[in-house]
């Protein structure tokens, strides 16, 4: 299909779009899964497929297929859509050739080369850790080695070809004698370098010392978030907004409040798809638009929303280069690149008095993203007693506002962590609403 | 290679082809008409205790597929032996009763589904709501299934539906109303009212804006039909799933034949019923089959694959619970979910609770099934004073511990009905349905301010 990829534009200009855009991508990826302390299976997934913009008079169709003999049929189809609608008059162009970057750290051959045996030692790695701590046993969890090829070309001169890779690996356990407690732990790199064993002994640490957990009386107190729970939160009730496609459409709480003062002010936020190894760096978004860097709050201050090139060019501003595709079977909408969180580091449990860690939250996805209200069950909680963690917390909710949240932020700690492109240390905001 | 397929004791392959399509208005104007080709296979070879499994898409060559899984099998036996998985035997599956298609949604034009979308759309616009969006869409696929115990089957399904959303706003406060229907043929279309469901969306969110945020705390409740499915499916279905209880990660686990529940419960898997879960049989090739999960408050059966059925005992309930998104890994999944009937009236239930809150609809929840506890975050409510519904609240959430809450009910309603969604699990989306009748619970945790 990549041969083909590259003559499918003259099919879509002859078919009669006047602009067109073709994705290619393939994907290799191979896991190695375990259920308990037995490897269960081996997976090989090969994928791959090319997705068509075609623009006539101002209007887009968009169509896809995974099989080679069906391309020519899928470009007439986007060319077809594109008729059946009306014009768009917000709709500018797709992106022109650009300066293109470069971006360090994205592939590592040798996660290319990696045979199946390299991928169940890896897979090992993560149970043996969990046996480093007696008292409790993996129940699922799988190592990953992954290949991506991109490749975007449009009429306007955009011609972009990358490679990248990636490993991860998580696991989740249990606790096997007495309270039952759960915890989990995941990690992902673009390159080799991760303690897998690490990883494993860590979650079983975790659980085990979240048993027997104390009830708290309901109360306002200091939570202090570990990168888990706060890019979980964040990424639901805080990023939809800063979406430029849902300012426009009335859909973000963030309308009309750019310059202002929303957050504490010593929190920057920085959208980058340029980090180095980052897990959404990559030369170019995925309609071809250089990435860059974005200051989206800078001291406090709303500095920018994030574009991709339609409602950059709806805006008469410039893309932000946040245009991101979940796969080859959808057009471009705009997403978070790495989102980094940046705020003044210290010793931050040591220099909390009283409150509440919490490691991570389930149900954050049920956030109101529009007013940022959100309701979340705490996982592996415990109080904070005069600079330490003290007793492991049973059941907690956490209700709040994420805008409230940035506003109430008052300190950050030492222990900045990649949660796949969220990029943030331990956050402690005061005043949260708990419920035990 | 002859060492290697000698080793293989199973394989099997699943081969999916087929379209989908979406069209999606939003404020009015079609922002995207998409169509989606697709053709691929999942191949799963069996060598001991361990698995192989291939995905390729596009051009298929099966032959070697299965040589590849049986590859990764052999290898992973090989480095981690382990004991043999010995997999449930099954008949070869009758396909019968597939749904019937009156309206095939390819037959009609894409101008009248637009003109459809924006009557929905301007429906939905009521006054006070500022922004709207309208999703249609329709797939149609074939699933052909073959295996070395020379079972060969296939069907075609075709889905189509639609999904819309209204937001209002007022004061920097915004809400959303949400609505959605799916069925099998275009004529989902003319069954629902669906021009009425888009009002009710517009109108939820207008009446959402003036809504109280309550207090929180521990207090008797209702739950409406598809909060209650939500439960039925995420606190309880999730844990009957038999890969869950292997692995140690249910709160059923070994808890065959107890009672669980309230006698007042029973809750019932079921995909050969005719709502979005339904499947005539499974990604295994195993005929569906209905299974009473808590029989009048006795846990009575897991949700099974050949795998975990084989591990567990058919005392544990029998397999037909595979499943697999496209071409990926089957893993036991739910179909149609739900609580069945009882007999009491919502007037009733409503004096039962007495004081306490009314929660309706879902916006979705999560589960720890290994620790059995919840959280689902319901669309509204209305507080309950004196066994009267009074004042309209938002923002309210309900959590706690699946099994105190199966034994808190005090009333289950005969209003059963059911609510399509997608089910996620294991990196995989499923379609399924969940529904139960109101339910009446003594005492549960509810969020709020």
């Amino acid at each position: 299909m990549y041969e083909l990829a590259k003559k499918a534009l003259d099919i879509a200009e002859k078919a009669g779009a006047e602009e067109a855009e073709i994705y290619y991508v393939s994907n290799h990826s191979t896991s190695v899964n375990f259920k308990k302390d037995a490897l269960e299976s081996a997976k090989d997934r090969f994928s791959e497929g090319i997705g068509v913009r075609a623009i006539v008079n101002g209007a887009v169709g968009f169509a896809s297929t995974n099989s080679a003999k069906d391309l020519e049929n899928t470009i007439r189809i986007a060319v077809a859509e594109a008729r059946v609608r009306e014009n768009d008059p917000d709709w500018v162009a797709l992106p022109s050739n650009g300066k293109y970057p470069t971006v360090a750290g994205i592939f590592d051959k040798r996660i290319e080369a990696m045979k199946l045996e390299e991928c169940i030692g890896y897979a090992m790695e993560l149970v043996e850790g969990t046996k480093e701590v007696p008292g409790t046993l993996p129940t699922s969890g799988a190592f990953t080695r992954g290949m991506s090829r991109q490749l975007i070309l449009n009429t306007n001169g955009v011609e972009i070809e990358e490679e990248s890779t990636a490993i991860s690996g998580f696991v989740d356990v249990i606790t096997v004698n007495g309270d039952t407690s759960t915890a989990y732990d995941f990690d992902v790199s673009r390159s080799l370098g991760i303690d897998f064993r690490a990883i494993g002994k860590h979650a079983s640490e975790l659980a085990l010392s979240s048993g027997n957990g104390i009830t708290i009386e309901a109360q306002k107190t200091n939570v202090v978030f570990h990168p888990f729970a706060f890019s979980d939160i964040l990424e639901a009730a805080f990023a939809p907004s800063l979406d430029a496609d849902n300012v426009q459409k009335g859909r973000s709480g963030l309308i009309g409040k750019l310059g202002e003062e929303l957050a504490a002010p010593e929190l920057s936020i920085y959208d980058d798809g340029l980090v180095e190894a980052g897990i959404e760096s990559s030369v170019s978004d995925d309609e071809g638009v250089p990435s860059q860097r974005t200051t989206v709050l800078e001291k406090g201050v709303l500095n920018s929303y994030l574009y991709d090139s339609y409602t950059a060019g709806k805006e008469g501003t410039k893309s932000t280069g946040n245009a991101a595709r979940g796969s080859y079977t959808s057009p471009p909408a705009v997403g978070l690149r790495n989102f980094i969180i940046d705020y003044p580091q210290t010793d931050l449990i040591a220099d909390t008095d009283s409150g509440v860690f919490v490691n991570t939250v389930i149900g954050a996805h049920t956030a109101n993203s529009i007013s940022g209200d959100f309701s979340v069950e705490a996982r592996n909680a415990f109080t904070i007693k005069d600079g330490a963690l003290d007793k492991p917390i049973k059941s907690l909710m956490i209700s709040g506002n994420s805008f409230d949240l940035l506003k109430n932020i008052t300190g950050a700690g030492t222990d900045v962590r990649k949660v796949g492109g969220f990029i943030s240390p331990s956050i402690r905001v005061s005043d949260m609403s708990v419920i035990g | 290679m002859n060492e290697i397929m000698q080793n293989i004791k199973f394989y099997d392959c699943r081969v999916i082809e087929g379209s989908s399509s979406s069209v999606i208005l939003d404020n009015g104007k079609i922002e995207e008409i998409s169509r989606n080709f697709m053709r691929g296979a999942g191949i799963r070879a069996l060598c001991g205790g361990s698995w192989g499994y291939t995905a390729v898409e596009g051009e298929l060559d099966l032959d070697r597929g299965v040589l590849d899984a049986s590859k990764l099998a052999f290898a992973m036996d090989e480095n981690t032996p382990k004991e043999e998985v010995e997999l449930a035997a099954v008949a070869p599956p009758v396909v019968k009763n597939l749904p019937r298609i009156k309206v095939d949604p390819r037959d009609v034009p894409i101008e009248e589904k637009v003109e459809l979308l924006k009557n929905i759309e301007s429906r939905a616009r009521v006054e006070g709501v500022h922004s709207t969006k309208v999703m249609f869409s329709e797939s149609e696929f074939k699933i052909m299934y073959r295996n070395s115990e020379d079972v060969e089957c296939e069907y075609e399904l075709l889905n189509t539906g639609f999904a819309v959303s209204a937001v209002a706003t007022e004061n920097g406060v915004y809400q959303a109303g949400r609505e959605s229907r799916f069925g099998y043929g275009y004529e989902v279309f003319e069954n629902v009212d669906v021009l009425g469901l888009a009002e009710k969306a517009g109108k939820t969110a207008i009446e959402l804006l003036g809504a109280k945020t309550p207090k929180g705390g521990t207090m008797p409740v209702l739950l409406d039909q598809e909060l209650a499915g939500v439960f039925a499916h995420e606190a309880v279905g999730h844990a009957s799933e038999a890969d869950l209880v292997l692995e140690g990660d249910s709160i059923l686990a070994n808890r065959i034949g107890e009672q669980i529940a309230s006698p007042l419960v029973t809750i019932i898997d079921d995909p050969t019923l005719h709502e979005f879960g339904y499947y005539p049989f499974d990604a295994e090739g195993v005929e569906s089959s209905r299974t009473e999960i808590i029989r009048a408050g006795v846990l009575n059966s897991y949700l099974h694959s050949r795998e975990t059925a084989g591990k567990l005992g058919e005392e544990t309930g029998t397999p037909g619970n595979s499943r697999a998104q496209g071409y990926s890994m089957p893993v036991v999944r739910m179909s149609n979910t739900f609580i069945d009937n009882g007999d009491s009236k919502f007037e009733e239930m409503l004096e039962s609770v007495r004081d306490g809150m009314y929660l309706i609809g879902s916006r979705g929840g999560q589960v720890n099934t290994g620790e059995g506890i919840f959280q689902f975050n319901a669309e509204k409510g209305y507080l309950i004073k004196n066994g009267e519904l009074t004042e309209l609240v938002r923002d309210v959430s309900l959590s706690g511990k699946t099994l105190e809450i199966l034994n808190h009910v005090t009333g289950v309603g005969n209003d059963l009905k059911m609510t399509a969604g997608r089910c996620g699990k294991g990196g995989q989306l499923a379609p399924v349905s969940d529904g139960s009748p109101h339910l009446a619970i003594s005492r549960a945790l509810v969020g709020g301010a």
